[in-house]
């Protein structure tokens, strides 16, 4: 009898303690912070930084976008240029000289007043410390003034568009980043500068962030883009797809980004979520190697490099280049490695930015033709061949084996690296594949130790820094495999200086065209990001650019300003918790009376077999 | 004298192997190349001077002996250094992690051996009963069964179908304070600690089965039956302490573990410990914070395999006699 009750205790107690852990209910109706209206983001990627100088993955310039303003931002249209914190820039008439008006209506989240110093200052400061990815949208050795608070001056040395490019810089605030001006600071120092919360401009504010967790993105009161509905944005951070899809299905986030398109598909079926893809705005490559690494290395790094670089010489054939691009299925590609979700692809402009990308006609395509280049091989000499049927270069008389690194973080690179190899093999080429991290990439193109790897490139709305990979000043700096074509520097150095839009767009698309015939490196997919969202918490959701961008993580804030929580009808999803939990209680109770009941009856019988 | 003698031994021996594995940790770092090459991958324009500086910061300009000296130093003052990702020193960066680990790995531990051993038991002493086939089925299955294939079917079951528990994460994003945040991080933790007590449940109930049956068939659990002691007795005084040495010295093993975290199932429920930090840093090639778990989790498992061995001589004297 007294183990009956105290069975009863127990079940009782367990029955409690699990009806407090489950469900989402519990504590969030609890909590005074319960009446914000707050939208909850699912990634993959957490932040790398609060520094902005140390921003490089979407997550970073989600904040930057979102915490900071720019000169000039991306229209929704087309993301072309139009004027942030400026209401316009003049040039000079030699182009060397921009004047901007500042606006006079922009506070920081602190409450003091931005003016065009600040922009000056934070340009400045880049350009003094040649600060990385900013310092390359500020070209010509330019220097800035503010004459008054309204005005900002922007000097160089060469007629240049850059202002209008325009720079992806975010406007930092002088009275709080000034310390780190002087010469005595160094680089490292103003790195190592991550204060949370992050003062800028922008409508929203990043006041915390719990690395590996989450974070959160508070909105601004009386802003000049305006006053949104939602009072916050928590980002939440998932290692598993797994589990961001299924937080997707119980309504813990509003959003998912970027999910495998299998397991996106899967929710297709669910009537309160919307699966959809996005345009294209990077595309993945093979890049070859050129060496010419350890000739730049004293350069940037100073000393003389520790390892020798070891591409193969054949890579400088065109031929051998070219039989490549034939012996690859780009379709196949597609198909296999992104699940559909992804355009073969010609050139490094991606189709998004619609007004600059190169549409290479399929009859003028290098299509998948094994027979062809076997043909372009043998005809460019390359017909004798070790035992294992690999082609030798009859120039330096080595195999044509490359060796070819594959980036395990990189979307689809590894199984793209197995499908071509398979594909080589038909034309005599051996693609000796060796997985490495990015970090570990970056190593090897810093000796120049690899034949080629399949990576990717993302990029601006603007083509410069696009163009600028291919160029030859950028070995050990943006260049893959130090890549150099007189042809193509002209080019680009030309584009530069061209101040038509559509005189401009003729020389990108020379530029494109010849970087086709040439084959630097061989443009593969543009993978699309494919996400999705609730229906049932928010709409409004607003595309950027408006034809086939994605909602966030995007060129600009429009669907946080817009978004509104969904009012009418139906259950949200904490409700739906509210049901779950009552569900469980009942069933907690059902299997631990089970449970009880049925060790109390063994007991019972054990004690009367031992009596 | 002779347990005094015993413990020296093990602690000589756990002593030798620590300092192995910190020469190995030192040699193996040391082997990937130069550290400020790494650390300045990513930085295109350093020059000559603030490279030599930074070496000096590294104390990579000192000869390869003076290095070790001073690398043994660090360790014993716990000073592990920088984070190449995250530029903050890895003492802090792994202290962040390390509790949310405890918490998972060591919940998991203590309810995979508690039930694991009283399941084992009882599957022993009713050898052949519906009781003793079934779980001796499940253990193995449960053994057998991918951690992380497993914690995904709980995740689509509980997190999405139901909703009944987060689908990751270690705590909310609400700001919540005293009782309620402990609710909170213990629902976080529901689903993990279930995978991974289903997962280490089998190994403890299959040992502790085959330990206690073989106990059983002992002289001594005979002589106390024939003794007319009641069967109940026979089993908690006589059978399981002795049964239980095999299943108490896994025990200590997984204890040791623990700092290794649950790679795997951290990432399924994104749950931010060590196994978690673990993977990205050796995706980051982050060497310090590597370096450093790799030491925290060695040492680990000596200490635990010592306390094993010194707790084992006193709960079977026959070991120290040996």
């Amino acid at each position: 009898m007294r183990r009956t009750r105290r069975a009863w205790l127990v079940m009782g107690l367990a029955t409690v303690v699990l009806a407090g852990l489950a469900g989402p209910g519990f504590a969030q109706s609890a909590s005074p912070e319960a009446e914000k209206v707050t939208l909850h983001i699912g990634t993959g990627e957490d932040i790398n930084s609060a520094n902005p100088f140390k921003a490089f993955n979407t997550s970073d310039y989600e904040v930057l976008l979102m915490n900071y303003n720019m000169l000039y931002g991306f229209s929704a249209k087309d993301l072309s240029p139009v004027p942030e914190l400026t209401t316009g820039c003049e040039p000079s008439t030699d182009h060397m000289t921009w004047t901007c008006d500042i606006r006079d209506d922009v506070f920081w989240q602190d409450g003091e007043k931005l003016t065009a110093q600040d922009i000056a200052f934070t340009y400045q400061l880049i350009v003094d410390k040649d600060l990385g990815f900013f310092a390359d949208y500020l070209p010509f050795n330019p220097t800035f003034t503010a004459p008054d608070d309204t005005t900002l001056v922007w000097k160089a040395e060469e007629p240049t568009l850059a202002p209008t490019v325009p720079p992806y810089i975010p406007i930092l605030p002088e009275h709080i980043w000034g310390r780190f001006a002087g010469k005595d600071v160094s680089v490292k120092e103003l790195e190592a500068y991550e204060p949370v919360p992050l003062i800028g401009s922008g409508p929203f504010q990043l006041t915390e962030w719990e690395p590996g967790q989450f974070w959160r993105m508070e909105a601004v009161d009386d802003h000049f883009f305006g006053d949104p509905t939602i009072d916050e944005v928590v980002y939440h951070v998932y290692t598993s797809d797994e589990g961001m899809v299924q937080a997707l299905k119980s309504g813990e986030i509003d959003y998912a980004y970027d999910l495998t398109p299998t397991l996106a598909r899967s929710l297709e079926s669910d009537s309160d979520i919307k699966v959809f893809q996005e345009a294209a705005d990077y595309h993945t490559n093979l890049a070859f190697n050129f060496g010419g690494q350890a000739k730049a290395y004293p350069a940037v790094y100073g000393g003389q490099p520790d390892k020798e670089e070891t591409n193969h010489p054949a890579i400088h054939d065109h031929a051998v280049r070219l039989a490549i691009a034939h012996a690859i299925d780009k379709q196949a590609i597609v198909d296999t490695v992104f699940q559909g979700a992804a355009v073969p692809a010609d050139t490094f402009i991606a189709p998004d930015k619609v007004f600059w990308h190169l549409d290479i006609p399929s009859d003028q395509e290098y299509d998948f033709n094994i027979d062809e280049a076997n043909q372009i091989l043998d005809d460019a000499g390359y017909t004798e061949r070790t035992a294992d049927g690999v082609r030798i270069d009859p120039k330096s008389g080595e195999p044509l084996d490359f060796e070819i690194l594959t980036i395990t973080n990189s979307r689809g690179s590894v199984k793209t690296g197995e499908l071509m190899a398979g594909w080589m093999e038909q034309i005599g080429i051996k693609f000796d594949l060796k997985p490495v991290t990015d970090s570990k990439a970056g190593v090897d193109w810093k000796y120049g130790t690899f034949d080629a790897y399949v990576w990717s490139w993302g990029g601006d709305p603007d083509p410069d820094f696009n163009m600028s990979i291919y160029t030859t000043d950028q070995c050990l700096g943006w260049s893959d495999g130090c890549y150099s074509n007189p042809q193509l520097d002209e080019i680009y150095q030309e584009q530069r200086r061209e101040f038509d839009r559509d005189a401009r767009r003729d020389l990108v698309n020379e530029y494109q065209r010849l970087y086709y015939e040439d084959i630097p490196e061989i443009s593969i997919a543009y993978p699309e990001t494919v996400s999705a969202y609730r229906t049932d918490g928010f709409e409004g959701w607003v595309n950027s650019p408006t034809q086939g961008g994605a909602p966030i993580f995007a060129w600009r804030v429009d669907s946080y300003m817009n978004l509104k929580p969904v009012t009418a009808g139906g259950a949200t999803a904490a409700d739906e918790g509210g049901m779950s939990t009552g569900l469980l209680l009942g069933l907690g109770a059902l299997v631990l009376i089970a449970i009880v009941a049925y060790v109390v009856m063994n007991r019972r019988r054990s004690e009367e077999d031992e009596a | 004298m002779q347990s005094r003698r015993y413990i020296f031994r093990h602690v000589l021996h756990a002593a030798g192997t620590l300092l192995f594995v910190l020469a190995f940790n030192f040699v193996l770092f040391r082997a990937v190349g130069d550290p400020v090459e790494l650390l300045t991958r990513s930085t295109l324009h350093l020059d000559p001077q603030e490279k030599a500086a930074l070496r000096e910061e590294l104390g990579i300009d000192d000869p390869i002996p003076q290095q070790f000296v001073n690398y043994l130093g660090d360790t014993m003052r716990g000073e592990f250094g920088y984070s190449f990702m995250s530029g903050r020193p890895v003492t802090e960066t792994i202290s962040e992690k390390i509790w949310p680990t405890l918490l998972l790995v060591g919940t998991a531990t203590i309810l995979s051996a508690l039930f694991g051993i009283l399941i084992g038991i009882k599957g022993a002493w009713q050898r052949g009963t519906a009781f003793d086939t079934g779980s001796l089925f499940g253990s193995l299955t449960l053994y057998s069964m991918p951690e992380g294939w497993l914690g995904m079917i709980l995740l689509i079951t509980f997190a999405g179908v139901l909703g009944w528990f987060p689908a990751g994460g270690y705590e909310s994003t609400d700001p919540l304070t005293g009782f309620e945040h402990v609710l909170d991080v213990a629902r976080h933790l529901f689903l993990p600690v279930l995978t991974l007590t289903l997962g280490y449940l089998g190994e403890f109930a299959i040992i502790m089965r085959s330990s206690l049956l073989e106990v059983m068939r002992e002289d001594f659990v005979q002589t106390a039956r024939a003794k007319g002691v009641r069967d109940k007795e026979v089993r908690r005084r006589h059978a399981v302490p002795n049964a239980l040495l095999p299943t108490f010295t896994l025990a200590f093993y997984s204890v040791g573990f623990i700092l290794g975290g649950a790679v795997i199932i951290e990432e399924v429920f994104s749950y931010p410990g060590l196994g978690q930090l673990t993977y990205q840093a050796i995706d980051n090639l982050d060497y310090p914070v590597i370096q450093a778990i790799f030491l925290l989790s060695s040492a680990a498992v000596i200490f635990c395999n010592l306390l094993a061995d010194i707790t084992y001589g006193y709960l079977d004297p026959r070991i120290k006699e040996a």
